[in-house]
């Protein structure tokens, strides 16, 4: 045990050809990391592994756990594993990867809003008609409904990668309901309690204004006359393993968490039931999937759900979000002529690039990818959260036979893409010492009267030595991802929040009222 | 021909109900062989009823009843006329992969509810193959099915799929319209399922009111004559071994059932119902004798 | 607020309260028995088989021994009467409103149910393990009552959780009493448990401070059912719960609990005065346990969207 007290910094080895995002080639710090190197050498390997065994400790204590799932046997509540190796954004690259995100989210909503009205670009040949109506997230039920302002993709969570050249690119789109953000917060108030100093020589752009951001983006497309419009976030309930999420998210809010039971439609109104009688509602950032939405729409063999609630939407009395139907731009299909969009509707150049696509449904193409299937990545059009994705290159023989088979069997529930070499960044292993490990990035962006993206995102990072698949679900971690100010970015700041209204409370705080009823029961006393 | 319809469904419930939200599909369209001239909804309990044209063009009727209730009623009067579809057109096997075909086929070629493919349908498959022409595919399908299967109520149900129909043997219109898809679209030949009323007189009786059921039957696009000119939509009535005529109301299409349902609803309260539905249709003009 | 934010909150006041009483309830009896041999006859009986009944559970034919009685009152995860149980569905029904409670208040009740749960420790195991749980759960209660009264609102959502905790304390006194009350064909000088009784519901200081008549089985009773300055009485419940429904009703003079309440509440006080003739106390108690009930029923109609027994189906038609 004697290399514990050891600097965690000697034995570090970038895995060339991987791009390691704080150490060049040949061992020494990136310039812009040398501060944060040198005072994780001050803390130690045996002191980065007692911090460790504080955050799980803090961690379980206040519930910030996710459950596994799976194939590694029974699910179990774990601290969420983040790492104590911040991940370092500069200021210039996060403006580009903004303007990008920001084009291609705008490019996605004007492309669901196009598919359930002119479908424009199916009929300009760009995107075939059959890959639409094919997909199980196309929703037939809301054919012809615009939201409020037009927009349909409220939150959405891109996934990139870095290449080893160092180029960013696009993974995947989530336009349904990504989740990940309570991380990013929780990441960073983790962070600056549990080790400080870290943050001595930088000026890292804050993130917790995303819940502000979300609400206000809720408030500005939902169908209420006065300022104050209620806002819900919509929970499966609390075994679903995002509900930390939606419990942090509605508290950090200030408005309520429901679950479907708390709702009822009344001539095409929401309302939620209180201890009180119903209460309007006008907005619902919604944590679950369009087929348990509405019994009477979509699934009709399911109960689950607010009967109604499409009702209501096509009614225009309420908003939601993200809007019905935005699933049909997340499939992985769709994801390959997400340029073409960009193209199509902004007549832009798209800035981020994506991973080189190929879709099965093509007999040539199919071929082709099936003869070298051992090199590239497939994966299943409508899933997500890593399920179904096969490695090439760490599959098994009778992995890759298997999936081969799928393919021919169903072309068009398939795509395959090239192998991404994700670049590394030093983690801390059990033993308190650096070790490079993969990482992606899933930047947050909250679409309301405008695109706002939180500074940096979500960083996963794969916590094998190798691997390449930084789920949660799947043994993934996290990292605070730091994007660093440097003085000329005009919005450092922040987006104003001067229009925004009070700080997040807890639901339902009416102090007003609870004094008055004491006034009623004491009139009521002397009879 | 010239028909009236109501369509009359009564619900009971043992203890009372709320938030009784339900949806009709049950308005005649208006096609180039049809036109609906008069339509009246009554609801009891009464309610405000909305309405919407569905993704697949049909009018959706809206309504929801949210204070307790006991009973339902949903009483629904119609005016149609209806003329003969015009002689549907021959166009080889080969037109079906034409651009022109598969852009008017749209979504009811792709194999929905054939995925992964129904075992047990074979020899069914094949037999339609050796028909000339997709025209005399039809015309063998709408022998075939009613020959291999028995129409009997209460064999299958509302949420039957192809293969209980195959264990069972036997099934209703519904069933038979589903299976009749699987088989069109596996040959490339698009179809859409169809709901309705249908005059079900016999040829040679004179009767002019009737009590029916809604009624499933389904259209196929066949390539236009010689494989060129418009593909055109033609019905199929598997269950009455013959082609869709004046005597089928349509209401409107789908990929299958659960895309056009006559009434679907949901309430809250766990108590039985009893549901009475019936369809009374009349013909107004009688003079012209009753004919399939 | 939610009607089913509202209607957890009640609950968790129920079974936070029900850990607390049994808890309580255990101490007494586990400290009295050591005392006085447990075949003291009739009179006020009270002993792990009145405990055991007190929790709706039935003893079942086995001669229990302490131990084993101990074991079914406290850790044993699968019975639904024991404190642990009662401590895990408090836990469950925080995790709910957890926001609402209060970060704090839903650690210190994690951390409970988490340490009760022992996995993988020595810390519960016999023979005075149970003893200990029992100490622990009171220590711990205590504090998490503490944290709410310190850092909770005193909203509407207070008023639910105090009122889960007061019709819960005064269901649990009822029941007790009902059990360890002598009856009329009873020897009525032969109660020398009253003491027990006094120690298990935690009032015996009280009780001392505020009757000067000896501890014996019918003043003990009636201080437990009718002292209003003593919090945990029957009567000091019923006017909590009273003030509690009346501050969360957004119009108490036309609300059912509330009513029934106040009803509740002017007949303690009535008997307090007088005992109608031919009335026995455990009467009074019967009558009252029933009146929590339709309470119980009441809430659940007029707050928690008819939530009582969590059954409101939704049926489809098509």
């Amino acid at each position: 045990m004697s290399d514990t007290t050891a600097p965690p910094i000697d034995s570090y080895n970038p895995r060339a050809p991987f791009l390691d995002e704080l150490f060049e080639t040949d061992g020494r710090p990136r310039e812009v990391a040398r501060a944060l190197i040198s005072e994780l050498e001050r803390i130690g390997a045996e002191g980065l592994t007692e911090v460790g065994r504080r955050r799980d400790a803090t961690f379980l204590r206040q519930g910030i756990t996710f459950e596994t799932s799976g194939e590694d046997g029974p699910t179990r509540e774990r601290p969420f594993p983040l790492d104590l190796v911040p991940r370092v954004i500069g200021g210039d690259e996060w403006r580009t990867l903004k303007r990008g995100l920001a084009q291609r989210i705008r490019a996605l909503n004007a492309f669901v809003d196009d598919i359930y009205h002119a479908r424009e670009i199916v009929r300009e040949g760009i995107v075939p008609w059959r890959l639409v109506v094919s997909s199980p997230n196309f929703a037939r039920a809301v054919h012809g409904i615009r939201p409020p302002g037009g927009v349909y993709t409220h939150v959405a969570g891109c996934d990139l990668v870095r290449h080893s050249n160092g180029s960013w690119k696009v993974i995947e789109d989530n336009v349904r309901t990504p989740s990940g953000i309570s991380y990013v917060l929780e990441n960073r108030a983790a962070m600056t309690q549990l080790v400080p100093q870290l943050f001595a020589n930088y000026r890292v752009r804050p993130v917790d204004h995303y819940p502000q951001l979300l609400l206000r983006a809720l408030r500005s497309v939902a169908p209420s006359a006065d300022s104050e419009a209620t806002v819900v976030v919509w929970t499966p309930g609390s075994l679903n393993s995002a509900y930390f999420e939606h419990a942090f998210l509605a508290r950090q809010m200030g408005v309520e968490l429901v679950e479907a039971s708390d709702l009822v439609v009344r001539d095409d109104v929401l309302y939620m039931r209180t201890t009180r009688g119903l209460e309007r509602v006008h907005a619902v950032y919604r944590r679950l999937d369009d087929d348990f939405v509405d019994p009477l729409e979509f699934r009709p063999d399911s109960l689950l759900g607010v009967p109604g609630l499409v009702r209501a939407y096509r009614a225009g009395s309420v908003a939601i979000a993200n809007a019905f139907g935005t699933g049909v731009a997340d499939n992985k299909a769709v994801y390959h002529f997400v340029p073409e969009m960009i193209r199509f509707y902004l007549g832009e150049e798209p800035i981020l690039e994506n991973v080189k696509t190929y879709l099965l449904a093509d007999e040539e193409v199919r071929e082709h990818v099936l003869s070298r299937i051992d090199q590239l990545v497939v994966k299943p059009t409508d899933e997500s959260g890593g399920k179904g994705v096969t490695i090439g290159p760490h599959a098994t023989e009778r992995e890759l036979e298997q999936v081969a088979a799928a393919v021919r069997a169903k072309p068009e529930a398939w795509i395959a893409q090239e192998v991404v070499r994700l670049s590394t960044v030093p983690t801390v292993g059990p033993d308190g010492l650096l070790a490079p490990r993969h990482v992606d990035l899933r930047p947050f962006a909250v679409f309301g009267e405008r695109i706002d993206i939180v500074p940096g995102g979500l960083t996963r990072v794969a916590l094998q030595e190798g691997s390449m698949i930084v789920n949660s679900s799947r043994g993934g971690g996290s990292k605070d991802t730091w994007v660093l100010e440097d003085g000329d970015d005009a919005d450092r700041a922040g987006p104003p929040l001067a229009d925004v209204s009070s700080p997040p409370a807890l639901p339902e705080m009416r102090y007003g009222d609870a004094w008055t009823n004491q006034q009623q029961q004491q009139q009521q006393e002397p009879q | 021909m010239h028909f009236s319809i109501r369509y009359l469904t009564e619900y009971r419930y043992g203890s009372p109900v709320s938030d009784n939200l339900n949806a009709l599909r049950v308005r005649p369209a208006t096609t180039s062989s049809q036109r609906c001239d008069e339509f009246h909804t009554r609801i009891d309990p009464e309610a405000r009823v909305t309405r919407h044209l569905d993704y697949f063009g049909t009018e959706v009727l809206e309504f929801g009843i949210p204070t307790g209730h006991d009973h339902l009623t949903i009483d629904v009067r119609a005016r149609v006329v209806t003329s003969a579809p015009p002689e549907p057109p021959h166009g080889p096997w080969s037109a079906l992969t034409s651009d022109a075909y598969v852009e008017a086929a749209g979504e009811f070629l792709l194999p929905w509810q054939d995925q992964p493919p129904i075992a047990g349908i074979e020899e069914l498959e094949a037999s339609i193959r050796t028909a000339a022409d997709p025209l005399a595919a039809l015309r063998l399908l709408v022998e075939l099915v009613p020959d291999t299967f028995e129409y009997r109520r209460g064999a299958t149900y509302v949420g039957s799929t192809v293969s209980d129909l195959l264990a069972a043997g036997a099934g209703v219109c519904q069933d038979f319209v589903h299976l009749s898809l699987v088989l069109l679209r596996r040959h490339g030949i698009a179809a859409r399922y169809v709901s309705g009323y249908l005059w079900a007189a016999p040829e040679d009786e004179g009767s002019d009111s009737l009590e029916v059921d809604t009624h499933a039957w389904l259209e196929a696009l066949l390539p236009g004559v010689d494989g060129r000119g418009e593909p055109v939509w033609v019905g199929v009535d598997p269950t009455n071994r013959r082609f869709a005529g004046e005597t089928h109301v349509k209401i409107g299409h789908g990929r299958f059932y659960a895309d056009i349902p006559p009434v679907k609803g949901v309430y809250r309260g766990g108590s039985t119902s009893t549901l009475g539905a019936n369809v009374q249709m009349s013909r107004l003009d009688p003079q012209a004798g009753a004919r399939a | 607020m939610l009607a089913r934010i509202a209607h957890e909150l009640y609950w968790l006041g129920r079974n936070l309260a029900r850990a607390e009483f049994t808890a309580r309830a255990v101490d007494g009896v586990f400290r009295s028995e050591l005392q006085t041999p447990s075949d003291s006859g009739p009179g006020l009986t009270l002993g792990w088989h009145g405990l055991l009944m007190m929790l709706g559970g039935t003893p079942g034919d086995e001669a229990l021994g302490r131990g084993h009685a101990l074991a079914r009152l406290t850790l044993d995860a699968d019975r639904p009467d024991s404190m642990l149980a009662s401590v895990e569905r408090a836990r469950e029904g925080a995790r709910a409103v957890r926001d609402v409670i209060s970060a704090e208040m839903w650690e210190a009740i994690n951390t409970t149910t988490l340490t009760l749960r022992g996995d993988g420790t020595a810390r519960w195991s016999a023979p005075a393990g149970p003893y200990l749980a029992s100490q622990y759960v009171k220590q711990r209660t205590a504090l998490i009552w503490g944290i709410a009264d310190r850092a909770m609102l005193r909203d509407e959502a207070k008023s639910f959780l105090d009122a889960g905790s007061f019709i819960e304390v005064a269901d649990m006194m009822l029941r007790l009493l009902r059990i360890a009350l002598p009856t009329a064909e009873q020897d009525p000088r032969r109660d020398g448990n009253a003491l027990a009784l006094l120690q298990a519901v935690g009032g015996f200081h009280a009780y001392l401070r505020a009757v000067t008549a000896p501890p014996n089985a019918q003043p003990v009773a009636r201080f437990l059912i009718f002292e209003r300055a003593y919090p945990d009485s029957v009567a000091a419940c019923v006017d909590s719960l009273h003030d509690a429904f009346a501050a969360a009703d957004a119009s108490p003079r036309d609300s059912q609990p509330v009513l029934r309440v106040s009803r509740l509440a002017a007949d303690l006080d009535f008997q307090r005065r007088m005992l109608p003739a031919g009335t026995e106390l455990v009467d009074i108690c019967e009558r009252a346990q029933h009146e929590l009930v339709a309470v119980d029923q009441d809430v659940a109609d007029r707050y928690f969207a008819g939530m009582a027994a969590g059954e409101r189906g939704i049926a489809m038609v098509v």
